[in-house]
């Protein structure tokens, strides 16, 4: 019977250490939440590092919806309020772009020797890609909250009620946990801050290879054949639902297919990135 | 005589100190590709992005009368790249500046008006070089400029006046800060500026605070005249506003970095 009623594991027991072990997964969690709260300081002390990343998407939909204000009179333009097609855009990009912010941090950690100390210290090796998780989704609830009501100031509406408002932040977090997972891999992986330029670029181009600025029927040539496959821009259409018209599960299940799929990849990129440190 | 011989020697050997350090700035572009070849492909990225997504965008009324939307886009391209090339240089400057290089030029009976010089040359030199490329890469694709080889000369011309300014102010923001990171920090700063602006997309179909913001923005202005170049052909409203218009942001651009030098060298 001692083997079903064992208890914890004793501190030097080697089993401490597997998955199942209920004491390890609070630690791990503690550790994460330790990590993320660290970070979510940091946008306090340090905001001119995080600033750029609430600023830009404000910006973004202010100034694209200015700029392309005409581009609603085309037929089939979904909507007559150029506001209503880029603050999604705009929250989008910024989640993203707030994913990216975790992983300009851990190279600067790496950079300073601060990643050294963690991985020596007996957090578990998961923590160190969830607490950055965790972190930028905080920071991505403040981009999408200040960049919604900016939006909704310089007159964007929600078409079908407050769900609207859910999928807009579905899709953000969904964004930062690609941005995240592809942000800390690369982090792992070049320790310096040419990942950063390789991050921005390629989640910048890949975002924009979507139907970032107007719809695929109006849209024409390459990038109708490119968008039509991108996966962003299923993750774009979630965003967007609230503020198209009635939301439908035809334009919502795409997205989350899409965020599942891409974030469950970027966060395994991510966790492999990390056992590279080790080697 | 002696003073006019001595003048005249002075003069010869401020040209040729501001050639040499103008070939350095020159070569230095030319040997870190990877600080200029942002600014050469992103405004590409955009003019074919720009033109696949917003193709269907001539039909609209008050757009003005183009053959396709490429034609539209490549004022637009011409002065983003120009805009984000010119801060190359002038970090290149601050570099200068923070590594020491630049006091030692001072130290050297270098003239001190050539330190400046070279660096603008270096910034109008490629914004010329980034003219030709832009216009060269997009004739294949369907590009037509209605000016002609004199309306190319002119928007060569007016891309170098606007690196001239460009790099101007960004030099005397060097010069004062001593900082690349600083004028690295002025990026979004500039990026502001372009989309306040009719770059991407004609005034007429703007409306309210946003258009006004954009009727008053020099960018929109300059950018109609190269524009226009591309898209009207040659005229004299064209040339004038391509190149006065740069031409006197220049003006009072390279006073300011004068200013901001003298300073400088008179704290020491």
């Amino acid at each position: 019977m001692s083997h079903m009623v064992d208890p914890l594991p004793t501190r030097g027991d080697p089993l401490a250490h597997t998955a199942a072990d209920p004491r390890r997964r609070t630690t791990t969690l503690a550790a994460a939440f330790g990590l993320a709260l660290r970070s979510l300081r940091n946008i306090r002390r340090l905001p001119s590092a995080f600033l750029p990343a609430l600023l830009m998407p404000v910006f973004q939909a202010v100034a694209f919806s200015g700029t392309y204000f005409g581009i609603t009179q085309l037929p089939g333009f979904p909507t007559d309020r150029s506001i209503n097609w880029f603050l999604p855009l705009a929250t989008v990009m910024g989640s993203s772009f707030s994913g990216l912010g975790i992983g300009f941090a851990t190279i600067r950690d790496l950079e300073g020797g601060f990643y050294d100390r963690l991985r020596m210290s007996p957090a578990p090796r998961r923590s160190l890609v969830l607490g950055p998780l965790l972190s930028a989704w905080g920071r991505t609830l403040i981009v999408v909250t200040i960049v919604f009501v900016v939006g909704t100031i310089a007159g964007a509406r929600l078409t079908d009620g407050p769900l609207g408002l859910l999928t807009l932040y579905v899709a953000g977090l969904g964004m930062s946990t690609i941005g995240t997972g592809w942000g800390l891999g690369l982090a792992y992986r070049f320790r310096d801050m040419r990942a950063a330029a390789i991050m921005q670029l390629t989640l910048f181009v890949g975002l924009f290879l979507t139907s970032a600025q107007t719809p695929l029927p109006v849209m024409t040539g390459w990038l109708h054949a490119v968008a039509r496959v991108n996966p962003l821009t299923n993750i774009l259409r979630l965003a967007r639902v609230g503020f198209l018209g009635d939301i439908r599960w035809a334009d919502c299940w795409g997205g989350l297919v899409a965020i599942a799929g891409l974030g469950g990849v970027a966060m395994l990129f991510a966790r492999r990135g990390l056992a590279t440190l080790d080697d | 005589m002696t003073i006019v011989a001595l003048t005249s020697e002075r003069r010869t050997a401020i040209l040729a100190q501001t050639w040499a350090m103008s070939r350095r700035a020159i070569l230095a572009l030319a040997r870190q590709p990877a600080t200029v070849i942002p600014s050469l492909v992103f405004p590409l990225f955009f003019v074919a992005l720009g033109t696949a997504a917003f193709g269907r965008a001539i039909e609209l009324p008050n757009f003005p009368e183009v053959e396709s939307f490429l034609d539209f886009a490549l004022a637009g391209a011409i002065i983003q790249g120009v805009l984000f090339g010119s801060i190359t240089s002038a970090t290149a400057l601050a570099t200068d500046i923070e590594t020491g290089f630049f006091d030692r030029l001072l130290a050297s009976p270098t003239s001190r008006v050539s330190i400046l010089v070279s660096r603008l040359a270096g910034a109008m030199a490629y914004a010329g070089v980034q003219t030709m490329v832009f216009i060269a890469v997009l004739l294949p694709f369907g590009l037509t400029v209605q000016a002609g080889p004199v309306g190319v000369l002119a928007m060569i011309a007016g891309g170098m006046l606007t690196a001239l300014a460009v790099g101007g102010v960004m030099s005397a923001m060097a010069i004062r800060t001593g900082s690349s990171e600083a004028v690295q920090g002025a990026f979004p700063l500039l990026f502001i500026l372009l989309f306040l602006s009719s770059a991407f997309f004609p005034r007429q179909t703007m409306h309210g605070a946003y258009k006004r913001i954009a009727d008053v923005n020099p960018v929109s202005h300059l950018v109609e005249g190269l524009r226009d170049l591309t898209i009207e052909g040659l005229s004299w409203s064209a040339v004038a506003r391509t190149l006065l218009i740069s031409g006197s942001l220049a003006v009072v651009a390279i006073a300011v970095a004068l200013r901001s030098l003298r300073k400088r060298i008179a704290a020491r």
